[in-house]
């Protein structure tokens, strides 16, 4: 098997097994509490499997994926705030958000339909399945969308990150206006919790914590198997040199756009499964800070390492929270998360997953592999 | 060893899963040790840090006050501080954290909507109390908030009457920032000014948080407006009144009357740019009640800064501590619903004056007050309601003391 | 509508005060600056500071912060930026650290909070910087009401771009800046101190940040969090400009703070700033290199 070919490759099986041994084994060694942040945690490291992808892969970062996280847990949390018993108690048989009936014209009918200019949209959501496919679907169609017009035009490098960036505020803004159907800034909360064939999630308990951790399992292998394709192997090679892929015949702008909207899918299941775990979804999901949040857990995790960005995510998240829950450092946290960052970036360019490849190629025993570390490319994009 | 510690967390973790059937496994029982856990949940860090460090900080003292003079029933206060960091994520996270790993009976915490929306799943499903210090804009009838804080009646039910009356004006050109609290508040504000006979020119919003007034204020010149008023909230108001002042309008003429303009945002945008407008709140630091001099100066002396202004959801934020406390010595044990109940028409002589929680919605009575700011950045209180009133949080659906729709048993929802 | 052109100028020329700075690191530099905020707010609590301390006008105060916020972008290329030349991506996440250090800093007051000292003019709180009064009593001429303090940005950011302009062009600095812009290695080998030319650019960039600070704090709030939405608008505009490109800042600062203010005043803000994004995006899909830029590497 050529995937065993050398140590390098026994050892990222290894640390794959691994990860996928304390994920499945986390119930067993946590209460319900952590059990349910390291959910939240496990969707930030789906985040970081998504930036991996596009970014240390496709040598396209995208400084808005906070869009797709925020589009996916509207979706589904708009199917859940109808399920919601708040909604069945605003003057109608069928069910309508309460916020509606506050933004509401005095006298309007207390029907979705109707009761404010564009409610009608809610409607399909009242089928919860509506609102789980639309959480992968619009994302995806969207990032299609907006991958076609960037990657025909041949924009590249740090100008898909502004435009990104422009446009995850844009639609942010847009959101906090339209108050009348999306509960502006405060978000959608009370929600219901998601019922599937007659099960109710609650985010504390053990079902919900594998109904977050087999999809990033699956997503993590998925990924990993997707960059292994031939398609995956084009797409690093557009990645190095984009104009030389393109006189050797591929269609570099189909391949780009091809993963900038599978980062966009899995990025908008992280943002349904956030919602499960978290019950709200909040504009605040579209916040710059959040999307560079993200590129920075996958920095530290390691770029172009999909294992290591969702362990820099988990990591990063988890160190914050200790930090931040540490009496001496309650006000000084975030200058320890601003330093780490600054050191990454300066001393461990290739991040966590770097550092161990390091370890592994230096280690006295095993097959060496001929060339150097040619696999963990230290500069990516640019 | 280690099957039985792994068993041992399992089945803590299945107790956890039936969490909805047995609600109180959460709960530690009133505490055997002397000690009663408490969470305070504010923002020590991000941009709402420069009110909540303040609220979180009165928390705490209004806590030491009670231990230093014998706790609770003999218990005392242990508070465990969070960090909200700004942020709903991470403040449904803390949230989380306080209520089912340190399993405390409650939380007092939160300063935006945005955060206790974030905080309330937490809070409704584990069947734990928050209080809440902040006025806000009411539509919530939840059995796990205590509010203290004004709702809108308690801002405006004698402000616009006096708006019309006393200064004589006419034409409201009402501003806000752009969520739900200024939507509701404009929506109160409408039918109060309609019901006195005045109308309103304009409501027009800008993104919380926007300092760029220029056309908005550009707006309001041309509207021909001879009043405004303001539910413009956080740093957005110092741009607001600087670029008011700037401009060359001034408030003799064109007064702007706020509902959220506190001690703080005058404090940073210079007095001078404020003189002469004016504020409703329940609250003022100019109040004069020796026990509001002497809560400032321990205030003062417990932050270390000779300077610190007091405002209406700090005020909030200290008496609501004693509420709890006379609510806990009622109840006798430290459970979130023996709290509740016990908390039902709890009265308190607060620095600001008289207050008592609603038995019925939870709310807490205030007493609407209307000041003058003058250049020195204090106000001069212009109007005070003799007694305190009774909060209405549905109040923009027509609900009276006589009428209401959030009752103990819950909300009324065939009165919406 | 003269009121409304001017807000628009008003608008542009406070976009162009932040970006003047960013376009001079991003331009010259290839350095994503994500600290610029900070810096912005370091001048600001700078002007607090000069009138705390030694009772000095916020005017007088403009040379102060521009020393001291570009003494602290001279630290910071030193010890971070310099290591960087070249990964622009990775400018951008470490300086997204620098200025979360910088933001904590100031709330923590330098970090003496822990020994219980207080820093008056620091702290998580807001900051009160005083105007001189000539600065906000307008007046009329001609029917038209003059805003001093705006008129006094505009003046001012006039200034800054023509001595920037003066330096970058007619000096025998500006002459090796643009040098080392168009091809770094180049330029060394012709004799060009690389290192010393770029940390002086990168703190002449970082001073202009500090003086939009003091005109920001002088209308906006002073607060650890106030530069952090500025950076983005200012980032906007320069790459909408063209990489480098002063006449291109200058000329997308002045239309997209127009554009904002008209349509601000015919709708709403929150509409403008909607139609300003979507505007940037479409201008980059159709011109990424920017509006006026030269064929470069």
């Amino acid at each position: 098997m050529r995937l065993f070919s050398d140590r390098h490759h026994v050892a990222e099986l290894l640390a794959y097994l691994a990860f996928i041994a304390v994920v499945l084994a986390m119930p067993a060694m946590m209460d319900v509490f952590w059990l349910n942040r390291f959910a939240k945690y496990l969707v930030y490291g789906m985040l970081g499997i998504a930036i991996a992808l596009s970014w240390g892969y496709a040598g396209v970062l995208n400084l808005g994926q906070g869009l797709f996280f925020g589009l996916g847990a509207y979706m589904v949390a708009m199917s859940l705030k109808l399920q919601s018993y708040t909604s069945l108690q605003q003057g109608s048989d069928r069910p309508v958000p309460d916020f509606m009936l506050w933004n509401a014209e005095p006298g309007a009918p207390t029907e979705l339909c109707c009761i404010t200019p564009g409610s009608w949209l809610w409607l399909p959501f009242q089928t919860t399945w509506f609102g789980i496919v639309m959480a992968i679907v619009v994302p995806t169609v969207i990032a299609y969308a907006i991958g076609s017009a960037i990657f025909r035009l041949r924009v590249s490098g740090v100008y898909v990150a502004i435009i990104t960036l422009a446009l995850v505020l844009l639609v942010r803004l847009l959101i906090i206006d339209f108050q009348p159907i999306t509960n502006g800034f405060n978000g959608l909360t009370d929600l219901g919790w998601l019922t599937v064939g007659g099960f109710e999630f609650d985010p504390y308990m053990v079902e919900t914590y594998y109904l977050i951790a087999v999809p990033t399992i699956v997503v993590l292998l998925l990924a990993r198997a997707l960059v292994a394709t031939r398609a995956g192997l084009i797409l690093q090679s557009t990645r190095d040199d984009a104009n030389r892929a393109r006189y050797l015949g591929f269609d570099v702008a189909g391949y780009q756009v091809f993963f900038f909207a599978v980062s966009a899918a899995i990025a908008g299941l992280a943002g349904m499964l956030y919602v499960v775990a978290a019950e709200f979804a909040s504009p605040t999901f579209m916040d710059l800070t959040f999307s560079i949040s993200m590129v920075v857990w996958a920095a530290v995790g390691g770029r172009s390492s999909l294992l290591g960005a969702a362990i820099g995510a988990v990591l990063i998240n988890t160190i914050e929270a200790t930090a931040s829950e540490t009496e001496m450092l309650q006000e000084s946290w975030r200058a320890i998360i601003g330093l780490v960052f600054v050191l990454v970036v300066l001393f461990l360019p290739r991040g966590l997953a770097g550092l161990s490849h390091d370890i592994v190629a230096r280690l006295p025993f095993g097959k060496r592999r001929r060339e150097t570390a040619a696999g963990a490319v230290a500069n990516p994009a640019e | 060893m280690s099957i039985t510690r792994r068993n041992l967390i399992k089945t803590s973790a299945i107790v956890g899963a039936g969490a909805l059937a047995a609600p109180y496994h959460f709960i530690r029982p009133a505490a055997a040790n002397g000690t009663v856990d408490v969470g305070v949940l504010f923002s020590l860090t991000g941009g709402l840090s420069i009110i909540e460090k303040s609220l979180s900080d009165v928390t705490r003292m209004a806590i030491e006050e009670i231990n230093a003079e014998g706790g609770v029933n003999g218990m005392m206060i242990n508070p465990i501080v969070e960090d909200g960091a700004s942020d709903p994520k991470t403040y449904n996270e803390k949230a989380s954290k306080l209520v089912i790993r340190d399993r405390v009976p409650t939380v007092f915490g939160s300063y935006t909507s945005a955060s206790r929306k974030a905080v309330l799943p937490v809070f409704e499903k584990r069947r734990n109390l928050y209080f809440y210090p902040t006025y806000y804009e009411g539509f919530e009838c939840s059995k796990n908030v205590v509010y203290t804080g004004a709702v809108p009646n308690q801002q405006l039910s004698n402000f616009i009457p006096w708006i019309i009356e006393n200064l004589g004006k006419k034409k409201f050109f009402i501003v806000g920032s752009n969520y739900i609290y200024p939507r509701e508040m404009a929506k109160v504000c409408k039918i109060l000014i309609e019901q006195n006979g005045a109308e309103w020119v304009a409501d027009e919003y800008l993104e919380l948080g926007h300092s760029e007034w220029g056309a908005m204020v550009q707006k309001i010149k041309d509207s021909g407006c001879d009043v405004v008023l303001s539910n413009v909230v956080g740093d957005s108001v110092v741009a607001f009144y600087r670029e008011f002042i700037n401009q060359g309008l001034d408030h003799d003429t064109l007064p702007i009357c706020a509902t959220v303009t506190s001690e703080i945002e005058i404090q940073a945008m210079g007095p001078e740019f404020a003189a002469g407008s004016f504020t409703s709140f329940p609250y003022f630091q100019a109040i004069d009640r020796p026990e509001n001099h002497a809560f400032i100066e321990r205030y003062r002396k417990f932050v270390n800064d000779p300077k610190a202004v007091t405002h209406h959801a700090l005020e909030s934020s200290y008496f609501q501590v004693y509420l709890w406390k006379q609510a806990l010595e009622k109840a006798g044990e430290a459970t979130p619903e023996a709290i509740r109940e016990g908390v039902k028409g709890q009265e308190f002589d607060a620095p600001g004056g008289h207050v008592k929680v609603d038995g019925e919605n939870l709310h807490t009575y205030l007493t609407p007050r209307i000041a003058q700011w003058g250049a020195d950045g204090q106000g001069t209180i212009v109007d005070a309601y003799p007694e305190p009133v009774m909060p209405l949080p549905y109040v923009a659906y027509g609900e009276t003391p006589d009428n209401l729709y959030c009752t103990a048993k819950g909300l009324d929802t065939s009165k919406l | 509508m003269a009121d409304i052109l001017f807000i628009g100028l008003s608008l542009g020329s406070i976009l162009l005060l932040i970006a003047l700075g960013l376009m001079i690191t991003y331009g010259a530099m290839g350095v994503i600056n994500m600290a610029h905020g900070e810096l912005v707010m370091i001048g600001a609590y700078t002007a607090v500071w000069c009138g705390l301390l030694f009772d000095m006008n916020m005017l007088i105060a403009i040379p102060v912060a521009f020393v001291v916020a570009g003494a602290l972008g001279l630290l910071i290329e030193r010890l971070v930026i310099r290591h960087l030349y070249g990964r622009i991506l990775d400018t951008l996440l470490a300086t997204w650290g620098i200025a979360i250090l910088i933001q904590q800093a100031i709330r923590l007051q330098f970090g003496l909070t822990f020994f219980d000292v207080n820093v008056p003019g620091l702290g998580p709180g807001l900051q009160n910087l005083s105007v001189p009064h000539w600065l906000n009593r307008p007046f009329d001429v001609g029917g038209f009401t003059v805003q001093p303090y705006r008129s006094f940005i505009i003046a001012l950011t006039l200034v800054l771009v023509a001595v920037t302009w003066w330096l970058m062009y007619r000096t025998r600095f500006g002459i090796q800046v643009r040098a080392i812009m168009r091809n770094p290695q180049m330029a060394a080998a012709c004799g060009i101190n690389v290192k010393r030319i770029s940390a002086l650019t990168f703190a002449y960039g970082s001073g202009l940040a500090g003086v939009a600070g003091v005109m920001m704090g002088g209308f906006k709030t002073v607060s650890p969090e106030m530069g952090q939405a500025l950076v983005v608008d200012g980032f906007l505009v320069v790459v909408v400009g063209g990489v480098g490109s002063l006449l291109g800042t200058v000329v997308a600062a002045g239309g997209l703070g127009e554009i904002n203010g008209v349509v601000a005043s015919i709708t709403n803000d929150i509409l403008a700033r909607a139609v300003m994004y979507g505007l940037v995006i479409a201008l980059i899909m159709w011109r990424p290199a920017g509006l006026f830029s030269f064929k470069q590497r």
